[in-house]
């Protein structure tokens, strides 16, 4: 239990630290946020104004703990540009992106790892053969080419979905579903195919071990040493990888948003970026840091649970 | 079958791998082996790593990896009134037997037993794939087993996992799985090696027990003659893949015909007299002297730093020219000893002083100790590099100076590790430690990986190389035999202390701690 919350505290004090980082980085960057809004044409006295409606006159500890206290509760002010909150941005669009990693994540977790077992099971065999060349060649293809590929293949040829049109969940959660397949597999294919390789690499190694002789020696099949056995051992290194994988699909992927036209986290990001939007972006560094570092988390908590080794007494 | 009573019979047995490159082709590692085991009789097989004595029982057990099969004979198996020929049978077969007639115990219990599977449920998985025993049942019956090996507080060891366990535990759960089924064969690969001597002779008890209790036929494989004369009555010699010689253990102790065999009873019995040294030991020079001295190590539990001691307060001296040796068994400190006085851990107390800066070390495992990426050469003069000794070219013919001195080729100079053998690995082990020309070297177990024909070989080059260099060393070892024929003096650790030392001869002719008595007694 001591563990678990010396884990939680020092998860909370990295956030605050990235917090930290974020304000003073967006501090550093060059140019007057008040300035840059209005153009360089305006009146220094409505820079002044805006400056001060924005609060950018205050000292830098009392706006850093302005907002963090905001950040906390999740507000960060409103936008530059559609002078709407951060928050309601985010919200509408988190629906999506988070949405696409989880089908995304299912798919990667339910084809990965039968198909890792079969490419180490028959070594060098045809099924190991062709799914190493094809894993190979797709890890190789860039997520837009994929997306375009798709929409072009389930598009525009077998007319699967609509190319561009989005359905919201709200309106429609089955057509929704039924779109995000799409985009989906554009994400899950290229990370498929490394964790394939990666499981495959894992499980080739665990094969050589002792502890595989001996259950051979005690009469387990092929196929019960690989579930019982082996793939226990195996997916110890592939966590943490999978852990990485699903921390990168949940930051929001902006090639494949903007390939389907979907509104989310990334496409908001990019836009912001461009319009020197801070609070959007500084809104987006808090959500990607904590989902990395609350990924992290969880599979530390995992690590626990799979390997009896690195267990806490 | 031919004999009623021959449980399993290998006849003209060749067992072959597939070539590197070349899959078709075989290469041939065990020629023509012919040997059978009687019912309820304990077998011995014996012989050096690469004799072919565990590739023989793998292919009987048919788990041969890498491709290796049976290309020639037949293995021959009693079940019920018939007999099966093992190497023909389909793995849906094999998978029937193996677990339930014929159980396997290996050498590394470690790294033998799933890690990340509760001992409990090892055991039990034999009940689940060879019975239809219902499951509470089958717990009782884990448990019961686990006791019956030895191992106190079944029930609580049920949930633990290997790691959490002594070797010598270990050694017992997968006894405990093996006989759970009672097997008519059970195949004891090297089961002691991994283990300290006083363990070891409890777990051969053990066999034996059973071997009485259940008739259980057993097959000993061991490289270690004094293991094989303790359990079995029978034994086979092999070598270089073939059968050397066979019969009666008595008979094959007392009159071993063979020159292979005579060499084997040599080494084995530590009555490869001592070694013949050179008397350069100097009493007035000290070379270490350490007073008080301690070695701590910094544990992390629950998060929480603890320092805990492996070397409690130890003095001793040792003196220009010595080869005094540290006996003890795994954990007692003596390698932890090693260590500190290499300088490789900093957290000690008391003091020390090393007449000569940074001694060098020879580790036991000559295959983990040596970088394969790098070759010999690179090896050998990266201690010149190091401490700017020479220019290159002077550096290259140190090395291949060094090369000669311990009995390698020049031409080793460009080869990987991995293109050696364990002696040769171990030789250039040594090389390296003496490149720098240092007086003091720390040799931790040096000989304990290596076969005992090739120990013999090292320890001799050992002694030549220290009269040559004058050079002393602190040889650390659990094996008392190899103790006894290379020291001056000897240190008995137990727990982090001395807790007997003197000249080697006093302490083997008349030991007077407990302890030491009884790290003699264990020697078989």
């Amino acid at each position: 239990m001591r563990y678990y919350m010396k884990k939680i505290i020092s998860l909370i004090m990295v956030l605050f630290l990235i917090m930290l980082l974020t304000f003073i980085a967006f501090q550093v960057i060059p140019g007057d946020s008040a300035a840059s809004r209005l153009g360089v044409d305006a009146e220094p006295e409505a820079v002044e104004a805006l400056r001060e409606s924005l609060g950018l006159n205050k000292s830098l500890p009392e706006r850093f703990f302005s907002f963090l206290g905001g950040a906390v509760r999740g507000d960060f002010g409103n936008s530059y540009q559609y002078s709407r909150p951060v928050r309601e941005m985010l919200a509408a669009r988190l629906p999506v992106t988070v949405g696409l990693a989880v089908i995304s994540i299912l798919m990667i977790v339910v084809l990965s790892v039968p198909l890792g077992l079969l490419c180490s099971r028959k070594e060098g065999g045809v099924a190991d053969r062709v799914i190493t060349m094809v894993t190979q060649t797709l890890m190789a293809v860039p997520a837009f080419f994929l997306g375009i590929v798709i929409t072009l293949i389930f598009g525009l040829a077998l007319k699967w979905f609509v190319p561009g049109a989005y359905v919201a969940p709200e309106e429609d959660f089955g057509g929704f579903l039924r779109y995000m397949i799409f985009p989906a597999v554009a994400i899950a294919v290229p990370k498929i195919a490394m964790t394939v390789k990666f499981l495959k690499t894992s499980v080739l190694r665990e094969l050589k071990l002792d502890y595989v002789r001996t259950a051979r020696s005690k009469g387990n099949s092929e196929r019960a040493i690989l579930w019982k056995h082996v793939l226990k051992n195996a997916l110890i290194p592939v966590i943490t990888f999978m852990g990485m994988v699903i921390a990168d699909v949940l930051a929001g992927s902006i090639v494949v948003e903007k390939v389907f036209n979907l509104p989310g986290v990334g496409r908001l990001l990019i836009t912001a970026i461009s319009n020197r939007d801070y609070p959007v972006v500084e809104a987006g560094v808090v959500y990607i840091a904590s989902v990395v570092l609350i990924v992290n988390f969880i599979v530390d908590l995992l690590y626990q649970k799979v390997d009896p080794r690195v267990r806490i007494k | 079958m031919e004999k009623q009573n021959h449980l399993l019979e290998l006849c003209n047995v060749s067992v072959g791998f597939p070539k590197k490159g070349e899959k078709s082709q075989m290469n041939v590692v065990t020629h023509g082996v012919s040997f059978y085991v009687e019912q309820g009789e304990a077998l011995g097989i014996v012989g050096e790593s690469g004799s072919g004595k565990s590739v023989s029982m793998l292919a009987a057990a048919g788990l041969l990896g890498g491709g290796g099969k049976v290309v020639e004979g037949s293995i021959r198996f009693r079940h019920g009134e018939d007999s099966v020929a093992l190497n023909t049978l389909t793995k849906k077969q094999m998978e029937g037997l193996l677990g339930d007639d014929i159980a396997m115990v290996f050498q590394e219990p470690m790294t033998s037993l799933n890690p990340v599977m509760t001992i409990g449920k090892q055991v039990e998985e034999m009940l689940e794939l060879h019975t239809d025993i219902p499951k509470e049942e089958r717990r009782e019956r884990v448990l019961a087993m686990l006791g019956e090996v030895g191992l106190a507080e079944p029930a609580a060891l049920y949930g633990k996992y290997p790691h959490q366990l002594s070797g010598g535990m270990r050694q017992r759960a997968m006894i405990a799985m093996a006989m759970i089924l009672r097997p008519r064969l059970l195949i004891a690969d090297e089961p002691t090696t991994a283990l300290d001597v006083t363990i070891q002779a409890k777990i051969l008890e053990l066999l034996k027990k059973f071997q009485t209790e259940y008739k259980t036929t057993i097959i000993l494989i061991s490289h270690d003659l004094g293991v094989i004369r303790s359990v079995c009555g029978r034994a086979v010699v092999m070598c270089g893949g073939e059968v050397v010689e066979q019969g009666d253990v008595k008979t094959l102790f007392e009159q071993p015909q063979m020159d292979y065999t005579k060499r084997l009873l040599a080494a084995a019995l530590g009555k490869g007299s001592l070694l013949k040294k050179a008397e350069i030991a100097n009493r007035n020079e000290t070379v270490v002297r350490a007073r008080d001295y301690s070695v701590f190590y910094e544990e992390k539990t629950a998060g929480k730093k603890i320092k805990r001691e492996v070397v409690k307060n130890v003095s001793f001296e040792l003196y220009a020219g010595e080869i005094v040796g540290v006996v003890g068994e795994s954990g007692c400190g003596k390698s932890t000893l090693a260590k500190a006085l290499a300088g490789l851990n900093p957290l000690t107390g008391g003091s020390v002083d090393i007449s000569c800066s940074q001694p060098q070390m020879v580790f036991q495992d000559p295959y983990g100790s040596l970088n394969p990426a790098k070759t010999i050469g690179w090896l050998l003069t990266e201690p010149l590099r190091l401490h700017r000794v020479g220019t290159k070219q002077q550096q290259r013919e140190a090395a291949c100076e060094m090369l000669e001195k311990v009995g390698l080729e020049r031409d080793y100079y460009g080869r990987y590790p991995s293109t050696l053998s364990g002696g040769q690995r171990q030789r250039v082990a040594i090389a390296m430690a003496i490149m720098l020309k240092r007086k003091f070297i720390l040799l931790d177990e040096p000989v304990s990986a290596l076969d005992v024909t090739v120990q013999e070989q090292i320890l001799i080059l050992l002694v030549r190389l220290q009269k040559e260099f004058g050079l002393t060393y602190l040889f650390i070892s659990h094996d008392m035999n190899v103790i006894h024929r290379i020291c001056d003096r000897v240190f008995v650790m137990y727990q982090g202390e001395i807790v007997e030392r003197g000249e080697a001869e006093e302490v083997f002719q008349n030991p007077q701690h407990a302890y030491t008595k009884k790290l003699l007694a264990a020697r078989l």
